[in-house]
């Protein structure tokens, strides 16, 4: 097998690889800025500077020559090499910052180069904390600067485009955005402008970069130069803390990172699966991030003389029990929701089949034409396939309506079904409506009892995507009975750990008044003397592998693992991406 | 105003992206094309040559706004670029600049109110041996400058005169 020796160390590979790329998965380092591994590579940044050779070897005898103290003599290249655009060859000598004082300094002297028109702002700059250029700065960086003239100024605050913002100064030009714009998103809306020390990216005149994937290039970003609109600002990278998620706003269930500090969600990026988004999310996903702290049911409400007024738990599962009850299970009917997760239509689903009453419908939410075939579907809901794949009867509007004309209790799980134009307020007249859901709504306020329940970002369950790909979220934010510390699941930012109730940067009323779904069923179940708990979403999923054929050997464990679990390999289970 | 290539500009667009297996390269020669023809390549001009080729207009915006030869807004009739790069300087460009500034009655970077000349400043333009010097829009150099040369120049200019390309030799041993 063909191997590269670096820094002293042998290692085998099998493949084409490039060195950079090569270097850091072995788990090592080299600097670099404009090096992406989902684009091509420009290698124009020069900061992944290494010294590349070969071992000299005699032909005829076919040994390695010797110097005087009995080392292998290498013939190195005469110039040192760029480790981002340079392919590894079988017995090809590598060393890099880690052992070579020249490559050490030619990384130092690239960085004064790259920093002499740099505004060195961290202290204001929204991306000092994640910042490549702060981090290789520090790490491999000259201790100043000989460059003491004024700096070139370019343009600052500049609206690129609805959600992006550009500060050219900050820029190192490493081509990134604009490559991103030409290869990933393919609007090719960015371009480099002028040249020398004043270039920066820009869009050609009269136009606005509002590429439905424009936040990907802030992300990419390796410095501060572009910055989201709508996060800049907001905190400090270092008070938030990240975790795992997946996009609900649409059928891909792009895995993102949601950033949450005193339990609110204050930004949402991507999170790298290579069978799910790569690298990248559409910026309508990004804005999701409002629907877990924004206009959220916070206790239940009951409708009391035409007015929804805030309720107790106990009232609310009391009011539920007796609804049941005293209908007749021929005139309930129980909706189960594609914007809901696997384990909570489950719960319902459950609870529905142990009083009798109908296994939960679904209605599809789509919007024709609106997928790109990337990362944008036409499915409106992230969990279609989950809804199908638990035997849910999928009815469209015509259907719906039929059956709900023959209701006088509607029970409805997290879908807005008013304000999606699938129900009117007459088709919903004189009937009781309970709903069970997180966000406020024309289809909430018409509701007689509201169920305020988790969000995705408030608890762990799955979400079935278009391709069938079985995906799963964390705790990310708390409620008001959850707690961070006890829940060894939930992720601990510094103002999470040592904040106290009595500080001011801990607020309680972030916290939600909702429970999960499955708790809320438990406890309806129990006042019923039924034998079903639920407590939470591994738990269920555990049991739904069980029970559920196309579930089999679905585990939090596995999907965990795998990065998700692909249920179903057939198109036709699919919705239409 | 509206840009539009003439049916004669088009068809040498034609040829010129005949000369290469994609149109990307077209760029150049064509906003060459445009230049010759409206005198400058604005961002409306841009927009015209990026949907001649099919190109994303922000593709041509970066390359015209890369090259100091394109340009990118309305010039005068004559470009006069006056270098005073080191030889030049030595050698009195800066006089020759600011006697150009009176003499035309504008500062570098601007242009006369007859839409006639633009004044720049240029870097070395490659000349130094034949310093001070200009070069009149992006084509003729013209060397060994003096005030009475610069008078003659813009007289000349004025009729719609262009200067002969000069020829100058390699300095001989015996003249040194
Ligand atoms: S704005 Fe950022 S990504 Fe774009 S070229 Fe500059 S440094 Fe690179
Ligand atoms: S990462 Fe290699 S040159 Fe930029
Ligand atoms: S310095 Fe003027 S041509 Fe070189």
């Amino acid at each position: 097998m063909p191997e590269v020796i670096i820094d002293g160390k042998s290692y085998k590979y099998e493949g084409q690889h490039k060195l950079l790329q090569f270097i850091q998965d072995l788990g090592k380092e080299v600097p670099f800025f404009c090096y992406h591994p989902s684009m091509s590579i420009p290698a124009n940044c020069r900061q992944c500077m290494v010294k590349v050779g070969q071992y000299i070897v005699d032909r005829e005898s076919g040994k390695h020559e010797l110097d005087d103290k009995g080392n292998k003599v290498i013939r190195w290249f005469p110039k040192l090499q760029t480790a981002c655009n340079i392919d590894i060859a079988d017995g090809m000598v590598v060393h890099t910052q880690e052992t070579d004082e020249l490559v050490r300094r030619a990384q130092k002297d690239n960085l004064e180069l790259i920093l002499i028109n740099h505004p060195l702002d961290c202290p204001i700059c929204d991306q000092a904390g994640e910042c490549p250029l702060q981090i290789q700065t520090y790490k491999y960086g000259p201790e100043g600067s000989r460059f003491e003239v004024k700096k070139v100024h370019k343009p600052k605050r500049i609206q690129l485009g609805p959600r992006v913002v550009l500060d050219a100064e900050r820029c190192i030009n490493c081509t990134r955005c604009t490559r991103f714009t030409q290869e990933i998103s393919k609007t090719h809306q960015l371009t480099i402008t002028r040249r020398g020390d004043k270039n920066y990216p820009t869009t050609a005149p009269g136009t606005e970069f509002n590429d439905p994937y424009s936040l990907n290039t802030v992300d990419i970003c390796p410095v501060g130069a572009l910055t989201s609109a709508d996060f800049r600002f907001k905190a400090r990278v270092w008070e938030m803390n990240q975790t795992p998620g997946i996009d609900i706003t649409n059928g891909k269930g792009c895995n993102i990172d949601l950033w949450t500090r005193d339990n609110i969600v204050l930004r949402i990026t991507p999170r790298f699966n290579m069978d799910v988004n790569d690298h990248w999310m559409p910026d309508a996903g990004r804005e999701a991030y409002k629907i877990f702290n924004e206009n959220r049911i916070s206790r239940p409400l009951q409708k009391l003389d035409g007015e929804q007024i805030l309720s107790s738990w106990n009232n609310a599962v009391a009011t539920f029990i007796e609804q049941i009850d005293n209908t007749e299970n021929k005139n309930i009917l129980v909706i189960g929701s594609p914007h809901a997760s696997v384990e909570e239509n489950y719960s319902l689903a459950k609870f529905s089949n142990l009083m009798g009453l109908n296994q939960p419908v679904f209605v599809p939410h789509l919007k024709e034409g609106a997928g790109d075939g990337f990362l944008i579907t036409d499915d409106q809901a992230p969990n279609t396939v989950g809804c199908r794949l638990l035997g849910f009867t999928e009815l469209d509007q015509k259907a719906l309506k039929k059956e709900v004309v023959k209701a006088s209790l509607v029970i409805l799980l997290s879908d807005h079904l008013l304000d999606r134009n699938v129900l009117t307020h007459k088709d919903l007249d004189g009937k009781f409506l309970i709903t069970l859901a997180t966000n406020h709504s024309e289809t909430t306020k018409r509701a007689d009892l509201v169920i305020p329940v988790t969000t995705a970002a408030e608890h762990a369950a799955s979400y079935v995507n278009v391709d069938g790909r079985i995906q799963r979220t964390f705790r990310a934010k708390e409620t008001k009975y959850t707690n961070r510390r006890l829940d060894m699941e939930m992720s601990e930012g510094r103002l999470d750990r040592y904040g106290t109730n009595f500080d001011n940067w801990v607020t309680e009323d972030n916290k939600i008044d909702c429970l999960p779904v499955w708790r809320f069923i438990s406890e309806a179940a129990g006042s019923k003397g039924l034998d079903l708990v639920l407590s939470d979403g591994r738990e269920i999923m555990d049991e739904i592998s069980s029970t559920h054929n196309p579930f089999k050997g679905v585990s939090y464990q596995l999907m965990d693992e795998q990065a998700g679990i692909l249920l179903i390999n057939d198109s036709k289970e699919k919705t239409n991406a | 105003m509206a840009y539009e290539f003439t049916k004669e500009d088009l068809e040498q667009i034609e040829e010129i992206k005949s000369r290469y297996p994609e149109v990307m390269p077209a760029t150049l020669p064509v906003l060459w094309v445009a230049q010759n023809r409206f005198g400058h390549v604005n961002p409306e001009v841009q927009n015209l040559v990026a949907e001649t080729l099919g190109l994303p207009h922000s593709h041509v915006h970066g390359v015209a706004e890369f090259y100091t030869q394109y340009y990118k807004e309305e010039k005068g009739k004559y470009v006069l670029d006056v270098c005073t790069c080191l030889s030049c300087q030595l050698c009195g460009g800066y006089d020759i600049l600011h006697y150009l500034e009176e003499k035309l009655g504008i500062k570098k970077g601007e242009t006369t109110q007859d839409g006639m000349f633009t004044l720049n400043e240029a870097e070395c333009l490659g000349a130094c041996g034949y310093a001070p010097m200009l070069q009149v829009t992006n084509d003729q150099y013209v060397n060994h400058l003096t005030k009475e040369k610069i008078d003659m120049l813009v007289e000349s200019l004025k009729k719609g005169e262009k200067p002969e390309y000069e020829k100058i030799g390699m300095p001989q041993r015996e003249n040194i």
